[in-house]
C-alpha cells in the first residue's frame, strides 16, 4: 500500500473515534495539555500498528485500551518524579473554560460555582479514584466497560467508585456545595 | 448512564458529575495530530540536545508535545514538598539535576529558559538569574543535565520553561540549601 493510501486508511479507521478518545485522554490525565500529549502518542503508536488495526473489528475499543495502557505506562515510569506544570491553567480550554461566562445569556453563576468546586474536589482525588468516577458518572461508562478498558477487577472498580463518591461528598459538603 | 451500585446518597454527587463539562479538543487539533502521526515515520531525527549542551536547529517546526518529568541524580532524595520535587544542596558543591522532556515529535527552535532562585547558579553562568537558549528535541526522551551551584543559602524554586510556537510548559524544582 502506498504512503498516501496508508494515511487514508489510517484516518478512515481512527477519525470516527477522535471525540471519544480525546475525552478519555482528558479524563485520564485531568488536564488539556496532557490529554493532547496522550492523544498524540496514541495516534503515533496506532499508526505504527496499522497492519494490525485494519483487522480489528472494534477499532474504537482497541484504541481506548491502547490509550489507557499508554497512560498507565507513563504513570508507572514517571509518577513519583514528574514535575508539576504550573501554567496549564493558562493554556486555555481547560476544565471549565467552555462554560458560558458573565454576559452570556446562559450564564448561571450558581452552576458555575458548583462546577468549579467539583473541579477542585476532583483534583483532590487520587488518579485511580478520579478516573473511575469520571468514566462512570460523567462519561456514562458501565462498570463492565471500565473493566474491559482497564483490566481492573469489577469489585475493585466498584470499591473505587464508592470511595471516590464518598470522598467527593466529604469535600463538597465541607465547602457547602452539598447539603 | 448506568445505575450500577447507585445509592440514594450518591445521587446528588452523580447529578453534579453528570453536569461536569465535556472536554472539547481545540479547533484544528485533530487534523494536526493526525498529520503528525502519519508523518512521524518519515521524520528524520536529529539530536543536538546534549551534543553541545545548548543550541541547535532541526527540521521543520511542529507544535510541541511534551511530557515533563525530572530524574534526580539520587532518586532517594526526599522531596521538600509532597507535590513539588525538591532537592537539598550543600553550599559550593555542584550538583547535577537531570531534566527529562519527552516529545512525540522531533522539534526545532524550542526555547528553554531556566530561572533560578537567589543564591543558586547554573555552573558556567555565574551571576545569571535567568538563562535562555534555543534547542531542539528528538522524538522520544530528551535529557538535559543542569549543574547547579549554591553560592549562598538558597530557598526557592527553579523554573524550567520550554516553549515552542504558541505552546509552553513550565516545570518546577524546589531547592533548599541549609
Amino acid at each position: 500500500m502506498s504512503s498516501a493510501a496508508n494515511n487514508q486508511t489510517f484516518e478512515r479507521l481512527v477519525r470516527p473515534h477522535f471525540d471519544r478518545l480525546f475525552r478519555l485522554a482528558w479524563r485520564l490525565t485531568g488536564s488539556k495539555a496532557e490529554a493532547e500529549d496522550l492523544f498524540q502518542e496514541l495516534l503515533i503508536k496506532a499508526f505504527g500498528k496499522l497492519d494490525d488495526l485494519v483487522h480489528i473489528e472494534e477499532p474504537g475499543s482497541w484504541l481506548c485500551r491502547v490509550m489507557y495502557n499508554l497512560f498507565i505506562d507513563e504513570q508507572r515510569r514517571f509518577k513519583r518524579r514528574r514535575m508539576l506544570t504550573v501554567e496549564e491553567g493558562q493554556l486555555g480550554g481547560d476544565g471549565l473554560a467552555g462554560l458560558p461566562g458573565p454576559g452570556d445569556p446562559h450564564y448561571d453563576n450558581r452552576r458555575i460555582e458548583k462546577l468549579e468546586r467539583l473541579d477542585s474536589a476532583l483534583a483532590q482525588l487520587s488518579d485511580e479514584h478520579r478516573v473511575v468516577v469520571l468514566l462512570h458518572d460523567t462519561e456514562g461508562y458501565k462498570i463492565t466497560e471500565i473493566q474491559e478498558l482497564t483490566g481492573i477487577a469489577i469489585g475493585t472498580i466498584k470499591s473505587r467508585l464508592h470511595r471516590a463518591r464518598v470522598r467527593l461528598r466529604e469535600i463538597l459538603t465541607a465547602d457547602g456545595t452539598l447539603s | 448512564m448506568t445505575n450500577d451500585d447507585i445509592t440514594i446518597e450518591d445521587r446528588e454527587i452523580q447529578a453534579l458529575l453528570k453536569d461536569y463539562p465535556m472536554p472539547q479538543a481545540p479547533a484544528g487539533f485533530y487534523d494536526q495530530a493526525l498529520a503528525r502521526a502519519t508523518h512521524e515515520g518519515s521524520r528524520r531525527q536529529r539530536n543536538r540536545w546534549l551534543a553541545t549542551g545548548f543550541g541547535g536547529a532541526i527540521a521543520a517546526g511542529l507544535a510541541i508535545w511534551m511530557f515533563g518529568a525530572m530524574l534526580l541524580t539520587n532518586p532517594d532524595v526526599p522531596t521538600v514538598n509532597a507535590e513539588i520535587p525538591g532537592i537539598t544542596m550543600a553550599l559550593e558543591a555542584p550538583r547535577t539535576v537531570n531534566f527529562m522532556f519527552s516529545s512525540a515529535e522531533a522539534l526545532d527552535s524550542a526555547m528553554l529558559t531556566v530561572s533560578l532562585p537567589a543564591g543558586l547558579e547554573l555552573q558556567g553562568f555565574p551571576g545569571e538569574t535567568e538563562v535562555t537558549w534555543e534547542t531542539s528535541l528528538d522524538k522520544g526522551k530528551n535529557y538535559l543535565p543542569l549543574t547547579l551551584v549554591a553560592v549562598t543559602p538558597a530557598h526557592g524554586e527553579l523554573l524550567a520553561r520550554l516553549e515552542h510556537d504558541d505552546r509552553n510548559r513550565t516545570f518546577r524544582l524546589r531547592v533548599d540549601t541549609p
